[in-house]
């Protein structure tokens, strides 16, 4: 139990994690945006008139939802390459996995706050003779999202977790380059718990924001 | 065009039903340690003394808020370095995940307790019943029936939340997989087909799930 931390490894190569940080970062945007943009095309293809959209947007949401996102990676990483002539990098696998899980998930969650504004909304507003996608962009959708603001950012907490993954492909992101650390130092205890808090110190501030978020939006509501 | 070919993995389809066993072994493990440690950790929380909720407090956020890779790579490398204990992937996967279900379910449970109505614990201690036997009388019975859909949910991710341990060598599916991938050269066909085991199973078992939940809204007492 005497075991004596000693920190002084890490904190002397701190760029290591630098350039780690700025690997989850880009990751996370990259995926973040992609994410929630995709999210949206599939929940409004959900709504669509065809029935050939409307069934691709359902599949495309099981499919990415019911299976883990890890297995989804490995399979951009390993599979995809041998389907289409394609160069597959570390960053490309984890960006397409990660993005493509996130958007089934948003786009659930974009379903829910569309179907959430009441009908007669639509009604008023094709009754003024707004086109559909008139109503959509300027009607529904603003108070869809302002509904959704919380659980669209525990989706991106989500990513930002999820972004750890890519170090699975040797994509060069925080935990990747604490592996490294670990492996030149051997000090593991030291350097995971210095990631983990670097995890907790960047989330949690987010994370206590979205509570406040849906206890301003339950008072509003009610 | 590439030529699909399923021969040689169906071949080996044993090393995968290994990996499959050792996934469900290792999913069921966490759910019934998650469902105890989540239990004790929501009491914990909503505790009068300031001595439990506080510590219960912090093991909820710190565990929801880390990424379930990096509490992993902490228990199976870091932990053993200051407890003396043989850490196997198994105990390290074990351990993380309940944990951090536990920690899931915690939130939901506490959600589920608060959302009953104070007029129950009143009229349970007016008929004399002290506060733990009301809690495990009167309001967990109904608080775990709410809360069905939402822990459900969370089993599902748990079990997707497995695939990480292939990181650290325990040979569940995803691991199976990525070694029968290097044998027979066959990726596309192996992650493939892990892939539709994966979707078959979650698809089953939340389907599962919504059949219970119609059940139990025919009994009544059911916050969709």
């Amino acid at each position: 139990m005497n075991y004596n931390w000693s920190f002084a490894p890490i904190f002397e190569n701190w760029q290591v994690l630098a350039i780690g940080a700025v690997g989850t970062l880009r990751l996370f945007v990259i995926c973040l945006v992609i994410g929630m943009g995709l999210g949206l095309v599939v929940a409004l293809g959900r709504r669509a008139e065809a029935r050939p959209l409307r069934w691709l947007s359902r599949a495309f949401v099981e499919v990415f939802r019911n299976t883990p996102v890890l297995v989804q990676i490995l399979w951009f990483y390993y599979a995809l390459p041998i389907l289409a002539p394609v160069e597959i990098g570390p960053f490309t696998a984890a960006i397409l996995g990660i993005s493509l899980n996130s958007a089934a998930y948003s786009a659930e969650i974009f379903r829910g706050g569309i179907q959430s504004i009441e009908p007669g909304q639509w009604e008023a507003a094709r009754a003024i003779a707004m086109t559909p996608a008139q109503v959509m962009r300027r009607v529904i959708l603003p108070q869809a999202v302002r509904r959704i603001v919380p659980a669209l950012t525990n989706r991106g907490v989500e990513i930002f977790k999820m972004s750890t993954l890519a170090s699975v492909v040797a994509y060069v992101e925080l935990l990747n380059q604490g592996k490294l650390i670990a492996s030149i130092y051997f000090n593991p205890l030291e350097v995971y718990t210095i990631i983990a808090a670097l995890f907790f110190l960047l989330l949690y501030p987010i994370v206590r924001l979205t509570y406040a978020l849906e206890r301003r939006l339950a008072r509003s509501d009610a | 065009m590439y030529e699909w070919d399923f021969g040689p993995v169906l071949a080996e389809s044993g090393v995968l039903l290994a990996g499959f066993r050792n996934t469900l072994e290792l999913t069921a493990t966490a759910l019934a340690g998650g469902l105890v440690v989540g239990l004790l950790l929501a009491l914990a929380r909503l505790s009068p003394r300031r001595r439990l909720r506080w510590p219960a407090g912090v093991v909820i956020e710190v565990f929801r808020t880390t990424p379930p890779l990096v509490q992993l790579f902490w228990f199976y490398f870091g932990l053993p370095i200051v407890v003396s204990v043989e850490m196997t992937p198994f105990l390290a996967a074990a351990l993380t995940f309940t944990i951090q279900s536990g920690a899931f379910f915690a939130e939901i449970l506490r959600a589920g307790i608060v959302s009953i109505e104070r007029g129950q614990w009143e009229a349970a201690s007016a008929i004399g019943m002290r506060p733990h036997q009301t809690m495990r009388r009167v309001i967990l019975p109904q608080a775990v029936k709410r809360m069905f859909p939402s822990m459900m949910e969370r089993s599902i991710e748990l079990m997707k939340t497995t695939t990480l341990v292939a990181t650290v060598s325990y040979a569940d599916l995803l691991f199976q997989a990525n070694e029968l991938a290097q044998k027979t050269f066959r990726p596309l066909e192996v992650f493939t087909l892990v892939a539709l085991v994966y979707f078959v199973a979650i698809t089953c078992l939340s389907g599962l799930g919504s059949l219970l939940e119609r059940r139990f809204a025919r009994s009544g007492e059911f916050a969709a």
